[in-house]
């Protein structure tokens, strides 16, 4: 009697401790999972940033004082003078968000192309994001209603940009744990957002 | 089961107990540190936003309307007078650079419940070493930003970082 009690104990003991090391795996696959995820947007994220970041950094560089740096400003689009190349010759720069079935083939639905165009050249795609969002401010912090008409573009004085890059593969969930409205994927998200000025040295 | 058995097993399962913790507690750990990174670009492009706004004021509260102090250094705010003038009393009405000083507003990420705090410093600096800050007026004036965020709360001090960052302006002119 004494020996299948002692049977029965070491089965549910060993059954508990098994339970508990495929849970533990379990986690431990996820967390990784999702954490290699967020690491990955965030450099996605900063690669991306650093290039809009700059160029937007330089927008009004070299125009004529008096004229209008920005030349179209929709909320997921803006066409911009610079000199880019600092070649004494001004440059349009055109940023433009992507549609998502330009990235149909990755997994996350919701990510497109970001895409940069200089003068009149080849229309490339600079990343992936999720958003890409315009704000436009005139000097007194007021929003301008997007798009901006052709007559109130020179009262931008600030630009506002903000990004949100996902990955685009993620873990997939077990259909059973995704509630509803939720994604069906293990997705990681990074947001960025800056102001920028319209035009450089506005003031003294 | 016999009593060394029994001591044995739960020797065994205070081991296993303190295996699992210290994994549980390293997945944490992993997550804290990869959700701080988050925190790192918002500070950072919010940071980023305000310098931008700096950048494009009037060096100084006379510079912005008139060239007095360009041959008079003395025309310039007094060191312990730097901050908004009255009636400015927001970022939008800000219009010279030493206006930031003193200053703490709190900024929202836009999509998150996020919210930063940054501070503001605004002092006169040694044109041969911007990092020494003088009581005296000179044409060469230093932002000090420091930003952190205040929601959600961290858990502690520790698990959160503050950026902080600054930004020179000086005055000057081609003759």
């Amino acid at each position: 009697m004494s020996a299948l009690l002692d049977v029965i104990a070491s089965i549910l003991f060993g059954g508990t401790l098994m339970m508990i090391i495929l849970t533990a795996t379990d986690i431990a696959a996820e967390s990784q999972a999702t954490h290699s995820g967020d690491m990955l947007v965030q450099e996605l994220l900063t690669n991306t940033a650093q290039l809009v970041e700059g160029e937007l950094r330089n927008m009004g560089f070299g125009v004529p004082e008096g004229e209008s740096a920005v030349l179209r400003a929709e909320e997921s689009r803006i066409h911009f003078l610079a000199d880019i190349d600092r070649d004494g010759v001004i440059d349009t720069m055109k940023y433009s968000l992507g549609d998502t079935t330009e990235m149909r083939d990755t997994q996350n639905e919701l990510d497109r192309p970001l895409k940069r165009q200089i003068n009149n050249g080849a229309v490339l795609s600079v990343g992936s994001v999720t958003t890409f969002r315009l704000r436009y401010l005139t000097r007194e912090g007021t929003p301008l209603a997007s798009p901006v008409p052709s007559d109130q573009l020179a009262e931008i004085h600030m630009v506002e940009v903000s990004m949100e890059v996902q990955n685009p593969y993620a873990p997939t969930r077990d259909p059973e744990m995704v509630g509803s409205g939720e994604r069906n994927a293990l997705y990681s998200t990074s947001l960025w957002q800056q102001t920028r000025l319209a035009s450089q040295n506005t003031r003294r | 089961m016999t009593t060394g058995q029994t001591i044995l097993t739960i020797g065994a399962f205070m081991f296993l107990t303190t295996i699992l913790m210290n994994f549980y507690q390293v997945v944490a750990n992993t997550g804290d540190t990869i959700a701080s990174g988050q925190d790192g670009i918002l500070a950072t492009t919010i940071a980023s936003s305000y310098m931008e706004i700096a950048q494009g004021l009037a060096f100084d509260e006379i510079t912005d309307t008139s060239t007095v102090a360009l041959a008079n250094a003395s025309a310039l705010t007094s060191p312990s007078l730097l901050g908004h003038d009255s009636g400015e009393d927001s970022l939008a009405l800000y219009d010279d650079f030493d206006d930031f000083n003193g200053a703490t507003l709190d900024k929202q990420a836009l999509g998150t419940n996020r919210i930063y705090r940054t501070q503001f410093i605004v002092s006169y600096v040694n044109p041969d070493n911007l990092l020494q800050t003088l009581s005296s007026r000179q044409f060469v004036k230093r932002l000090d930003l420091k930003t952190w965020r205040v929601f959600p709360p961290a858990k502690s001090a520790l698990d959160l970082d503050t950026v902080k960052t600054s930004l020179v302006l000086g005055y000057w002119h081609f003759d």
